[in-house]
């Protein structure tokens, strides 16, 4: 075979490769003592969007995020990652998770915490400052986390997701305990993420936030996806044409 | 370093050594206390002030204290590694960090361990007080008690962070670990001394293992259970880390390393070398005996009709045997009849203690070596060896003013205890560029 017909070859598989969505959930399962969190959830990412899992409290959208990455074990499921699966100890080479509700390292300084992740993925220091500065952190760098506001701490959390180097990052609930200016900021800040190449799938609670960032959605109730797709493919499955998210999200669950 | 800062930023450590400062110090001022008091005895009985060792007297009973604070506070500074990190939620990121489990435990366990050398601060700076006080100080034995103290606490650290990796919170936690380390307290009083399977328990308390450090005694088998010991549990630590791993998985895997640790044990508990390292050299025979036994190099068998728990097989054994185990290449002992009862109702041989050498045995009720060596030497055919002269341990009787070591205890430690708190708590200089990869 010549040169030329490698290159072809070579070409048309990384075509085929990059056709392939980004990350396929498939069957994705787990239950607690007999109560089931999430059901069958199946569903892909693809490169460079922003997808939103949508629903009320209790309807399994944190531990699909915790399946998903590996830190809780799923009754059954698979990931795969442009078409080859990923087993649950490979996870965090693919996927970083960046919680809700916690605030580690409480007796460190900010400054600490964001040095001591930018060393572990060798981010370089102009990366590291353009983090800080797009998520509002300068003023608090040279305090220990358990002094931080909530909102201060959610930035230091989703500094943390935006300093490694995965192209998926899952964030949970990204913009609790933050007014509408700030939640704006750091919407732009996602979606200038997303637009360098990084997928995000975002638990989100509230609608309107979800709404305004969101390229997808899938719509979780009692741990069931309920819906999936752009808000006008949901539209156009509930025969609602000018309806929001919320009236969407309603007449789906 | 981020786990550094983590257990040096917590208060737990700092409280710890904030309360052993005075404790220590008390438990050196009552041993240089008591010490003088046997010196000034020992001013009217030269043989009494040849018998004063400051290791014995002063230096044991100061880290005593230490061990009651391994025991009872460092399992809360070492469980604090892992449970604030998994209730805080930093669990979960850590993680997700490019390490395997192992390598966060490693990074753990070594701060556990910088933690530990730490605490041991004011023990060691009372060996320091002792010497400019006038007092004798032999390094040998007091490095090996040290090295001792070091591995009791890293095996105590160990068992904190398994805790810590299958609890739920650090209250749990600490539960389980002083159910360990108190457990071995109950253990060592209630069990020690008996025969058959009650033996071997009380062979499992944490506490027997500081006893032969204490004794002056450099064993390997114990050293090397003690560390392999305490690489299981850290090891566990690291197979109950990740919540997403199956519970079933992560039990064979617990069973796996159980049973590894178990063969190495078993193979570690037949190595018998060990060294004496007293000044006076009291678990050795005389070096004249000594010398001689070591050239003796067929088998010597030993049958002890005796029960284990019986006060004239601990005799024995301390007096006897255990030097004869160190002194000569080649010795097997067997203890024949367990039962004390039984083997005292029925057994004439109750009591007897038979020696073979080259084909030749004789028996002897004694527990002294004086009788013991020229019976081994008629057996092997030589002769008994004449005494060196001179090398005899002296006894360092010493009346020091215990009073002159309560401002350091008292008041110098802690304050630099505090003003040490006080500098690890300065804000970083840190201008992003790289730390390094690993905590």
């Amino acid at each position: 075979m010549d040169g030329t017909s490698q290159a072809i070859i070579r070409d048309e598989s990384m075509r085929r490769e990059m056709s392939r969505p980004l990350c396929k959930i498939t069957g994705l399962g787990k239950s607690y003592d007999g109560q089931l969190a999430i059901v069958d959830i199946s569903f892909d990412v693809e490169a460079g969007e922003i997808v939103g899992v949508i629903g009320p409290n209790g309807a399994g959208k944190t531990t699909l995020l915790e399946a998903l990455a590996g830190l809780v074990s799923a009754d059954g499921g698979e990931v795969r990652w442009r078409g080859a699966p990923v087993p649950v100890s490979l996870r965090r080479q693919r996927i970083f998770y960046v919680p809700d509700g916690i605030r580690p390292y409480q007796e460190q300084y900010v400054a600490q915490v964001l040095s001591f992740f930018a060393g572990v993925y060798r981010t370089s220091a102009s990366s590291v400052t353009k983090v800080i500065a797009s998520v509002g952190l300068e003023p608090v760098l040279d305090r220990r986390v358990y002094t931080l506001s909530k909102g201060y701490g959610r930035r230091l959390l989703l500094a943390l997701g935006l300093l490694s180097p995965h192209e998926l990052v899952l964030m949970d609930e990204p913009f609790d305990g933050l007014d509408l200016r700030q939640a704006r900021e750091i919407a732009d800040v996602l979606r200038e993420q997303t637009r360098k190449g990084r997928s995000l799938l975002l638990a989100i609670h509230q609608l309107s936030d979800a709404e305004r960032i969101c390229d997808r959605f899938i719509l979780l109730s009692s741990g069931r996806i309920r819906g999936c797709g752009t808000l006008a493919d949901l539209r156009a499955r509930t025969n609602l044409p000018g309806a929001n998210l919320e009236e969407v999200f309603l007449a789906l669950t | 370093m981020k786990e550094l800062r983590e257990i040096f930023g917590g208060r737990p450590l700092w409280i710890m050594v904030l309360l052993a400062c005075p404790f220590v110090g008390y438990s050196f001022f009552q041993a240089v206390s008591l010490y003088g008091e046997a010196s000034n005895a020992g001013q009217q009985s030269p043989a009494l002030a040849s018998s004063l060792s400051p290791f014995d007297g002063v230096i044991v009973p100061t880290f005593g204290s230490l061990y009651v604070a391994i025991t009872l506070l460092f399992p809360f500074v070492a469980i604090r590694v892992l449970s604030h990190e998994k209730e805080t939620g930093g669990l979960r990121l850590l993680l997700q960090l490019p390490y395997q489990s192992s390598t966060l435990v490693a990074a753990k366990a070594a701060a556990v361990f910088f933690a530990l050398l730490f605490v041991c601060i004011p023990a060691v700076s009372a060996v320091v007080v002792w010497w400019l006080l006038g007092g004798h100080v032999f390094p040998r034995e007091i490095f090996n008690l040290f090295l001792g103290y070091l591995l009791y606490g890293a095996l105590v650290g160990a068992i904190a962070l398994f805790s810590a990796s299958i609890s739920e919170s650090a209250a749990t936690a600490a539960i389980v670990t002083l159910a360990f380390t108190i457990g071995s307290w109950v253990l060592d009083f209630t069990v020690a001394g008996r025969s058959g399977l009650l033996d071997w328990v009380a062979r499992l308390s944490l506490t027997q293992t500081l006893r032969v450090f204490e004794q002056g005694l450099l064993s390997t088998g114990v050293i090397l259970g003690m560390l392999i010991t305490a690489s299981c549990f850290a090891a566990l630590s690291g197979v109950w880390l990740n919540p997403g791993v199956r519970t079933r998985s992560k039990l064979a895997r617990s069973v796996a390393c159980v049973l590894a640790t178990a063969i190495t044990l078993g193979i570690a508990s037949q190595l018998r070398l060990s060294m004496d390292v007293t000044e006076d050299q009291r678990n050795s025979f005389p070096l004249a005996d000594s010398r001689l036994l070591a050239t003796l190099a067929a088998p010597l068998a030993i049958t002890v009709h005796l029960a284990p728990e019986d006060p004239r097989y601990a005799d024995l054994q301390r007096n006897v045997l255990a030097k004869l185990e160190r002194a000569m290449p080649n010795v097997t002992i067997r203890v024949a009849g367990g039962r004390r009862e039984s083997s005292q109702a029925g057994d004439e041989r109750y009591g007897e203690v038979e020696y073979t050498y080259s084909g030749r045995s004789d028996i002897s009720r004694s527990t002294s070596h004086r009788e013991i060596l020229p019976l081994l030497y008629v057996l092997a055919n030589v002769q008994s060896p004449a005494p060196i002269q001179g090398g005899d341990f002296p006894g360092y009787p010493l009346i020091a003013d215990e009073y002159a070591a309560l401002p350091w205890f008292f008041g110098v430690l802690p304050l630099l205890t505090i003003l040490a708190w006080w500098w690890s708590r300065r804000p970083p200089n840190i201008n992003f560029a790289h730390e390094g990869g690993s905590s």
